[in-house]
């Protein structure tokens, strides 16, 4: 539910982003950290829902996913892993301190002109 | 443009922006936390499931504090002010912020209820978030202590379900301890996995009912506050 926020921050952030008038965005391209909590098709989804009428109507959204980075709490080693937690590959123990995955990030709108 | 190949369609342009996703919310909840700090104000972010005893808790640790502190409250809830009729009832401002369809408080509703709550220096701010273990640890809402709310009866494995709600907690609190004799709970592996999720969260036991644990909590609270006040200058 909360993609719907979201997705209406994007849009605001591309909006925001466009150097001149008379542009329409093709393709947005997302990276988000695997243990975000971002549910990619519900993003896609409440994106397509809000872009109607407005200068991103039908563009693409292209969402990267990034493994998260991990440090076990109990041997030390720094690991990566998709989704929201991993298990050390050195000692197998569950979880640790998160290092990264949690970006969100408006990396690049391609745009063409009308 | 040519349906075959895509020839001689316009060409497309792409413009770099490398831009955090929330950015304007969490620029208000900087704001937000400017503002509390030149008061001297401590703001803790309070969530948890519907039902795990927040609002009990909060009635509890305002009886606790009666004599001591001013507590002010923002409300966030679906619908309804019963939340803040009730924390006004035990002795304490109130604020209702009702989402309607929003799953989760923002910097937003916390920066237009900040000024309708009369704020003094030195004043703890409680903000109970919507009862939901997934959208607020999303948000940002300009707080210095983020605590979160469970009860034995939800099971163990919450955190392993929910791990950004554990993982951003300062505190995580297990609140209905009384029932712990009486429900299929195994304290020892729930501590796990909070301790797998956030190797440094600080771990309480409280029952907001008969008041157990509601002294530690409002210690660990206080030393918070203090920590944080002797690193504000004056």
């Amino acid at each position: 539910m909360h993609e719907l926020s979201l997705a209406r921050d994007l849009l605001a952030a591309i909006e925001r982003n466009l150097d001149r008038p008379g542009l329409r965005v093709v393709r947005v391209n997302l990276s988000v950290g695997s243990a975000s909590g971002v549910a990619s098709d519900s993003l896609r989804f409440a994106f397509r829902a809000l872009a109607e009428g407005t200068c991103a109507n039908g563009a693409e959204l292209a969402i990267a996913t990034v493994p998260a980075r991990c440090r076990c709490a109990n041997c030390g080693t720094v690991f990566d892993f998709g989704g929201m937690i991993g298990h050390c590959p050195v000692c197998a123990q569950l979880g640790g301190e998160l290092v990264s995955g949690n970006e969100m990030l408006l990396q690049a709108i391609e745009v063409t002109d009308v | 443009m040519c349906d075959t190949c895509g020839c001689g369609a316009p060409p497309v342009r792409k413009i770099t922006v490398n831009e955090r996703l929330l950015a304007s919310n969490a620029s208000l909840a900087e704001h937000n936390r400017a503002h509390l700090a030149e008061r001297k104000i401590l703001a803790i972010n309070l969530m948890g499931t519907p039902g795990a005893g927040k609002t009990a808790l909060l009635e509890a640790m305002i009886a606790g504090w009666r004599d001591s502190r001013r507590i002010r409250v923002i409300e966030g809830d679906q619908a309804t002010d019963r939340d803040s009729a009730r924390i006004r009832a035990a002795g304490a401002t109130a604020c209702q912020v009702e989402t309607g369809l929003g799953c989760h408080l923002d910097a937003h509703q916390i920066h237009d209820a900040l000024h309708q709550l009369a704020l003094q220096h030195g004043d703890l701010l409680f903000i109970e978030n919507v009862g939901n273990l997934v959208c607020p640890a999303l948000f940002d809402l300009g707080e210095r202590l983020r605590v979160v709310v469970t009860s034995p009866t939800e099971g163990v494995d919450k955190p392993l379900k929910y791990p950004p709600m554990f993982r951003g907690a300062h505190f995580v609190v297990l609140n209905k301890s009384d029932l712990l004799p009486h429900v299929p709970f195994n304290l020892g592996e729930w501590t796990g996995y909070v301790r797998a999720i956030n190797p440094h969260a600080r771990i309480l036991e409280t029952c907001a009912l008969d008041g157990a644990g509601v002294g530690e909590l409002l210690a660990a609270i206080d030393g918070v506050r203090e920590a944080f006040f002797a690193g504000v200058s004056a």
